[in-house]
C-alpha cells in the first residue's frame, strides 16, 4: 500500500452461515486490505465458496451471526445489487448464462450502474475493453456472443475476470478462477489478476491449488477447515500445503476452532 | 462506439416511462358512421358508402352470408363474451375517398393522435410510404416519389379496387377465402381500408412501407383489407403497427363507462341527486390501488390513496363501552348525529362507514302501469324475447305449480296487448311456458329490461319511476327469480341474478324502498360431474336484505345508507386514472354507489374488436417480409388472417410481434406451392395479466425442396395466458422438404401458463423435420448473478427477458425496439418488489 491512496478495509468479524438449515460457516475472522491480494485455502466442502456467496448476499445462504464491514459499513444490511455498488465483486466458479444478452451489453450495462449519462466515457470503457482483452488473451468475437452461452471453461474464467477489471471494484472475490482451466489458462488469468491488482483495491482467491499462486503472489494465505480459519501465513504457507497436503493442517492445529 | 450496441446506448437514454403517450383518446366526431350493429343493411351501406363496383358488394353479402351460418371456432380462447351487436363496423373521420396526401391537410385532432405517435417523424426517416387508418378510414396515405416512379402501387385497399381492379380482382379473396373462417367471413363482409401494395417484376422497394392502425372510438370494430403482391424477383418489407385505444373507467351508480360520460352529462351526486358533469380528465398513475370492500361485498371499488372518500370514521361513533360483537360497538345516536366528511381512501380503516345515497331522481310515466311492471318483472326474471317462425314473440318459463304467477301475468298480457297468451304445460320438465307474439310487446321488453340474462338491465325511465310503482316490479322479479327464507327471527329476501348491472339497478330499488341490499359474487367456476362432463357457471350475483330484523351492519342516516368497510387491501397499479368535476358545490360522484370527491378511479373497459386479413402473394424469387407490432389496449380481441402464398424460389416472411390485446387468435401461414420456396416465421407473444394470445403459425408445404422455419417465443407472466398452435403440413409429392420448428416459452413468475399444440401432418418421407419446445423459467441462479454485477432485481429480470426476445428485437425498426424494451420495462415495474 502506497501512502498515496486511501486505504480501505473489508473486516469480517465472527461470521457464521447456513445453507438449507445447516451451518457451514462457524466464525470466521478476516480482514482484507487494499493493496493485499490474499489467498484462501482448503479442502472440498470446508466453507471457503460459502464465504464467497454469503458476503455477496446469495438468497441461499442465510448469516446467522456476526457482521461484514466494508469500509465501516455492513454488507449485510444491503441489497446484492448495493453491496456490488459499494465495491464488492464476486467472480463466480460457475456463471451462469444468459441467452440473448451479448457480453458487450452486458458489461456495458455493468458499468452503467457506477456512472451517470455525465461521468460515463465510452472511449475509455472501450480503450480498457480492449487492454484487457489482450491481457487476457481473449478474442474479441466473444463480446457479440450471448453471455457464457457455449463458452468454453476457459472462456468464462476469464469473462469473470473481465468483469471484475470493467468494474473497478474495491475488494474481489474470485471462487476457483483455475479450476477446470489448462496451465496456460491459469497462465493468463494469474497473470492478468496480478496486473489488475491495483494498490487501491483488495483481492481474496479461493484455491485448492497452489499453481495460480505463482502468478499472483499472494501477500497472505489463509486456510479454511470446517467453516472456520485454521492456519494463516505467508505465501511459504500455499507452497508447505502443496507439498504436504491439507491434512496436516489438522494435525496440527486440532483443537483450534476456540 | 462500436462495441456497445445501438438499442442499448439509447435505452439508457430515455427518461422516464411515459405510457400516457399511447393511453389517450379523442372526442368521438365522424363524417360517416353507421350505427352499431350488424346486419346485411349495415353492408350494403358500407359498399355503398364506398361507390364500389358490384362484384364487390356480392362479394360481401356472400361473405354476410357465410358468417351468419358460420359457427364460432369450437376451439381455442373462449370468444362467448363477442357480442357483435355491440360493435360499430363503420366510423370514419373523413369523407370516402378523402385521404390525404399531405400531412398537413389532415384534421387537427387526427394529425395530432398520429404526432403523438411519432409518424410523420417514421415517415422522414425510416419509411418509403406511410399509410394510417382511424377506425374504419384511411385519414392519410403517401409513398415517395422514386418509389411510384418504379411503379410500385401503394395505397389503401379501397383506392385500390377503384384504380387498378384488375389486379385487385385477380388476388382478392383468393389466399385467404371468405369462407376460411368465420372472422375472415366478417373481415370479407365488413372491411374498410388496409394496405394495397404492388411491386412491379424485379423492383427493389428497399427502404420499408409502413402503415399505422389505431382504433379511437370505443365498441368500433377495425377490419382493414391488406392486400400484398410482389411480382416476379421483386422484394418488399411492409411493416404495420398496432396501437392502443384508451381504456375506461365505471363510475356512478348507472355503471357507465366514464369515457361515455362527456361535459354536460348528468350523474349522481352523494345527495342522490343528478348534477352534470363539467369537466373530465385524465392522468397517468404509479402506485398503490386502495380496494374497499364494504359490507357488501359486490359494492367493493378501487380508488388512488390520496381520493377523497365521504364517510363516517368509526371512531368517532364507538360506545363508551367495549363490546365483542361484531358492528356492535357503535352507538346509534353518535353515528345519526355524526355528519360525513372526506377523508383520503389511503386512511380509511375496516369499520368506517362509507356513505351510500339513495337516488332520488324521480320521474313519473303515465304509460307504465301495474300491468306493465308486473310483467317487466316477471320478464327479468322468466322472461325472453325471440322470433319464432319469424314472429317477435315474448315467452316465459315458470314452474308447473306457479299457477298464481301465471294467472297474474297472463292478465297483465292479456291488458298490455289485447291478446290471450298461451300457457303450454311441459310436464316432463314440470314446466309451463307463457307466451305471446306481439311485436310492440317485444320491442317493449328489449328496450326496457335488455335481451340475455348476463345483460338483463332495467332502462333509466323505469330506473326513474316512483318508488311505489317500483314496488310492483320488485315484486313480480321477486317472485320469479327470488326466495325466501327465515334467519335469525327474520326473513332474508334473495334474487340471483347473472347480470351485474341488474344486481347493482335492484340495491338501488331497493334502497328507494328504504332497504340496503347486500350484493355478494360468486366467482364463475367449473364443475365437473360424475360422468365426466364439465359444467361452467358464470359469475353470479346475490342481492339480499333481511326483513323484519333490523340488520345492524348498516343504518340509515337520512337519505343516506351508512355501510361499514369489511375490507382493505392494496395492490400496485400502473396506468391511467380517471376523473371529472361535476357541477355545483356538492363536488362528489359515486362510485358502485358510494360517494366520493371529484377525484379519480380505476379503470374499467368495454372491448373492441380488431378482425384483419392479409393476403400475400410471393411470386416465383421475389421476397416478401410483413413485420407485425401489435400493441392493442387490452379490450381488443384481435383475431387476424394472415396469409402467404410463396412460389418458385420466393422467400416469405412473416415477422410477428403480439404484446397488447385481450385475446389473439392469429397464425400467420405460408403456403409454399413452387419448387425452393422458402418460409420464415418469427412469432412472440408477450401475455400479461388477463390477456390469451393464442398464436404460431403455418407452413403448407405443396412443393418439393421447399423449406420453412417457424420460431416461436412467448412470454407469460402475472397470470397471462399464451398458446402455440402449428400446423406443418408436407404434401404427397412435395419431396426433399426441410422444416424446422421452434417453441420457446418462458414463465418468469410461475403465474402464467403457456401451452403448444404443434400438429404434423407429413406425406412424404423423405421430409427432414425438426421439432424443439423449452419452458423456462428465470433461476434464481441468473438473477444473482446479474445483480452481483450491480443490477436491480426488475433491472436483472427485463435483461432476462428482452435476451430471450433479442432475436425478434433485431428484426424491428429501431423505433419498434425501444418500444418493445419500453413496454417489458414497464410490465417488469409491475411485476417485481
Amino acid at each position: 500500500m502506497t501512502a498515496l491512496t486511501t486505504p480501505h478495509t473489508l473486516v469480517i468479524e465472527n461470521l457464521h452461515a447456513e445453507v438449507a438449515g445447516k451451518e457451514i460457516l462457524r466464525g470466521v475472522t478476516l480482514t482484507l486490505h487494499s493493496g493485499e491480494l490474499t489467498a484462501l485455502m482448503g479442502p472440498n466442502g470446508s466453507g471457503k465458496s460459502t464465504l464467497a456467496y454469503a458476503l455477496m448476499g446469495h438468497p441461499k445462504y442465510k448469516v446467522t451471526q456476526g457482521r461484514a464491514l466494508l469500509d465501516g459499513q455492513d454488507l449485510f444490511k444491503l441489497s446484492v445489487d448495493q453491496r456490488s455498488k459499494a465495491g464488492l465483486f464476486l467472480g463466480f466458479q460457475y456463471p451462469q448464462e444468459v441467452s440473448g444478452l451479448s457480453l458487450s451489453k452486458f458489461l456495458w450495462t455493468a458499468y452503467m450502474q457506477r456512472h451517470t449519462a455525465q461521468t460515463a466515457d465510452t472511449a475509455e470503457f472501450d480503450r480498457e475493453l480492449q487492454a484487457h482483452l489482450g491481457y487476457l488473451e481473449m478474442d474479441g468475437s466473444l463480446l457479440k456472443r450471448s453471455l457464457n452461452e457455449g463458452f468454453s471453461g476457459g472462456e468464462k474464467k476469464r469473462v469473470e475476470v473481465l468483469q471484475m477489471a470493467t468494474l473497478h471494484p474495491l475488494f474481489s472475490i474470485l471462487d476457483e478462477p483455475d479450476s477446470g482451466l489448462d496451465i496456460d489458462a491459469v497462465r493468463a488469468v494469474g497473470e492478468t489478476v496480478a496486473k489488475l491488482h491495483r494498490p487501491d483495491a483488495g483481492i481474496l482467491v479461493i484455491t485448492h491449488y497452489q499453481r495460480i499462486l505463482k502468478y499472483l503472489k499472494p501477500d497472505r494465505v489463509h486456510v479454511m477447515v470446517d467453516g472456520i480459519i485454521q492456519l494463516s501465513g505467508g505465501r511459504e504457507l500455499a507452497e508447505e500445503l502443496e507439498a504436504k497436503g491439507y491434512d496436516f493442517v489438522r494435525p496440527v492445529v486440532p483443537q483450534a476452532t476456540n | 462506439m462500436e462495441l456497445v450496441e445501438v438499442t442499448m446506448a439509447q435505452a439508457n437514454e430515455i427518461t422516464p416511462l411515459d405510457y400516457t403517450r399511447y393511453d389517450f383518446k379523442n372526442p368521438e366526431t365522424y363524417r360517416l358512421r353507421i350505427p352499431k350493429g350488424l346486419s346485411r343493411s349495415v353492408v350494403e351501406q358500407i359498399s355503398k358508402f364506398k361507390d364500389e363496383p358490384s362484384w364487390m358488394l356480392e362479394y360481401r353479402l356472400r361473405a354476410y352470408d357465410h358468417f351468419v351460418e358460420r359457427p364460432m371456432p369450437d376451439w381455442g380462447p373462449s370468444l362467448a363474451e363477442i357480442d357483435f351487436d355491440s360493435y360499430t363496423y363503420y366510423a370514419n373521420p373523413m369523407l370516402e375517398g378523402e385521404t390525404k396526401r399531405k400531412w398537413e391537410d389532415l384534421p387537427a385532432d387526427i394529425k395530432n393522435t398520429f404526432e403523438k405517435l411519432g409518424i410523420p417523424k417514421a415517415e422522414r426517416e425510416y419509411f418509403g410510404g406511410v399509410g394510417a387508418q382511424y377506425d374504419s378510414g384511411t385519414v392519410y396515405h403517401k409513398i415517395r416519389e422514386d418509389l411510384s416512379a418504379k411503379g410500385v402501387l401503394f395505397c389503401d385497399t379501397d383506392t385500390a379496387v377503384k384504380e387498378h381492379p384488375e389486379i385487385v380482382r385477380k388476388y382478392f379473396g383468393r389466399i385467404v377465402p371468405y369462407n376460411d373462417n368465420k372472422f375472415s367471413a366478417l373481415n370479407s363482409a365488413v372491411w374498410s381500408g388496409g394496405s394495397f401494395v404492388y411491386i412491379p417484376p424485379g423492383v427493389d422497394a428497399g427502404i420499408p412501407l409502413q402503415a399505422y392502425f389505431r382504433i379511437n372510438a370505443k365498441n368500433v370494430g377495425q377490419f382493414e383489407r391488406t392486400l400484398i403482391i410482389a411480382d416476379k424477383g421483386a422484394k418488399v418489407h411492409y411493416i404495420e403497427g398496432c396501437l392502443p385505444l384508451g381504456e375506461e373507467v365505471l363510475v356512478g351508480d348507472q355503471l357507465t363507462p366514464i369515457e361515455a360520460i362527456e361535459t354536460g352529462q348528468p350523474v349522481l351526486n352523494s345527495d342522490g341527486l343528478e348534477t352534470t358533469v363539467e369537466k373530465t380528465m385524465v392522468r397517468p398513475f404509479d402506485g398503490e390501488l386502495v380496494h374497499i370492500t364494504p359490507v357488501s361485498v359486490g359494492n367493493a371499488f378501487e380508488l388512488t390513496p390520496e381520493h377523497p372518500v365521504y364517510c363516517i370514521p368509526r371512531r368517532k361513533v364507538v360506545a363508551g363501552h367495549r363490546t365483542h360483537r361484531q358492528w356492535s360497538d357503535v352507538d346509534p345516536e353518535k353515528l345519526l348525529k355524526a355528519s360525513p366528511e372526506f377523508i383520503p381512501a389511503g386512511d380509511l380503516e375496516p369499520g368506517d362507514f362509507v356513505h351510500y345515497p339513495i337516488n332520488r331522481t324521480e320521474r313519473d310515466e303515465p304509460g307504465f302501469g301495474t300491468a306493465a311492471l308486473t310483467l317487466l318483472g316477471y320478464y327479468l326474471s322468466e322472461g325472453c324475447v325471440q322470433k319464432i317462425n319469424g314472429c317477435e314473440a315474448v315467452t316465459f318459463t315458470f314452474h308447473i305449480e306457479e299457477t298464481r304467477f301465471v294467472a297474474e301475468l297472463s292478465a297483465a298480457i292479456q291488458e298490455l296487448t289485447g291478446k290471450t297468451p298461451w300457457a303450454a304445460q311441459q310436464p316432463e320438465k314440470h314446466a309451463v311456458s307463457v307466451g305471446v307474439y306481439s311485436k310492440e310487446l317485444y320491442g317493449f321488453c328489449l328496450q326496457h329490461a335488455g335481451k340475455l340474462a348476463g345483460q338483463k338491465q332495467l332502462s333509466k325511465v323505469v330506473m326513474e319511476l316512483p318508488p311505489e310503482k317500483q314496488r310492483i316490479l320488485l315484486a313480480t322479479y321477486y317472485n320469479g327469480d327470488g326466495n325466501f327464507y327465515d334467519r335469525n327471527g327474520g326473513t332474508v329476501h334473495r334474487v340471483m341474478t347473472v347480470s351485474r348491472q341488474l344486481a347493482f339497478q335492484v340495491q338501488e330499488l331497493q334502497a328507494r324502498q328504504g332497504v340496503f341490499a347486500t350484493i355478494n359474487v360468486r366467482e364463475p367456476f367449473d364443475e365437473t360431474m360424475p360422468d365426466g362432463r364439465t359444467i361452467s357457471h358464470r359469475r353470479m350475483y346475490t342481492v339480499y336484505h333481511q326483513v323484519g330484523k333490523h340488520a345492524e351492519a348498516v343504518r340509515r342516516a337520512g337519505d343516506a345508507f351508512l355501510v361499514p368497510i369489511r375490507q382493505i387491501s392494496r395492490s400496485p397499479y400502473h396506468g391511467n386514472v380517471y376523473n371529472f368535476h361535476v357541477a355545483g358545490d356538492n363536488n362528489t360522484y359515486l362510485v358502485k354507489g358510494f360517494s366520493v370527491h371529484n377525484c379519480t378511479a380505476p379503470i374499467y373497459s368495454t372491448d373492441s374488436l380488431h378482425a384483419a386479413v392479409v393476403e400475400v402473394v410471393g411470386e416465383p424469387f421475389s421476397k416478401v417480409r410483413y413485420t407485425t407490432v401489435q400493441n392493442w389496449s387490452k379490450n381488443v380481441y384481435n383475431l387476424v388472417t394472415k396469409r402467404a402464398v410463396a412460389y418458385e424460389g420466393a422467400l416469405v416472411e412473416w415477422v410477428d410481434g403480439n404484446m397488447g390485446s385481450k385475446i389473439t387468435m392469429k397464425y400467420p401461414s405460408v403456403y409454399l406451392k413452387g419448387r425452393g420456396a422458402r418460409a420464415d416465421i418469427l412469432s412472440v407473444a408477450f401475455a400479461s395479466q388477463g390477456q390469451i394470445i393464442d398464436s404460431g403459425a403455418k407452413a403448407v408445404h405443396s412443393a418439393p425442396d421447399t423449406s420453412s422455419k417457424i420460431v416461436a417465443k412467448s412470454i407469460a407472466i402475472r397470470g397471462g395466458q399464451t398458446s402455440y398452435r402449428g400446423l406443418l403440413h408436407v404434401a404427397p409429392g412435395a419431396t426433399g422438404v426441410k422444416a424446422a420448428v421452434r417453441c420457446d416459452a418462458l414463465l418468469p413468475d410461475e403465474s402464467g401458463r403457456s401451452d403448444t399444440y404443434p400438429y404434423n401432418e407429413i406425406h412424404e418421407e423423405d421430409a427432414t423435420i425438426t421439432h424443439e419446445a423449452v419452458v423456462g423459467k428465470i433461476g434464481e441462479e441468473q438473477i444473482f448473478y446479474l445483480m452481483s454485477r450491480g443490477l436491480t432485481e426488475s433491472d436483472a429480470i427485463h435483461l432476462i427477458l428482452m435476451g430471450f426476445l433479442a432475436e425478434f428485437a433485431k428484426e424491428l425498426p429501431v423505433d419498434y425496439a425501444l418500444e418493445l424494451n419500453r413496454l417489458i420495462q414497464l410490465e417488469m415495474a409491475g411485476a417485481v418488489g
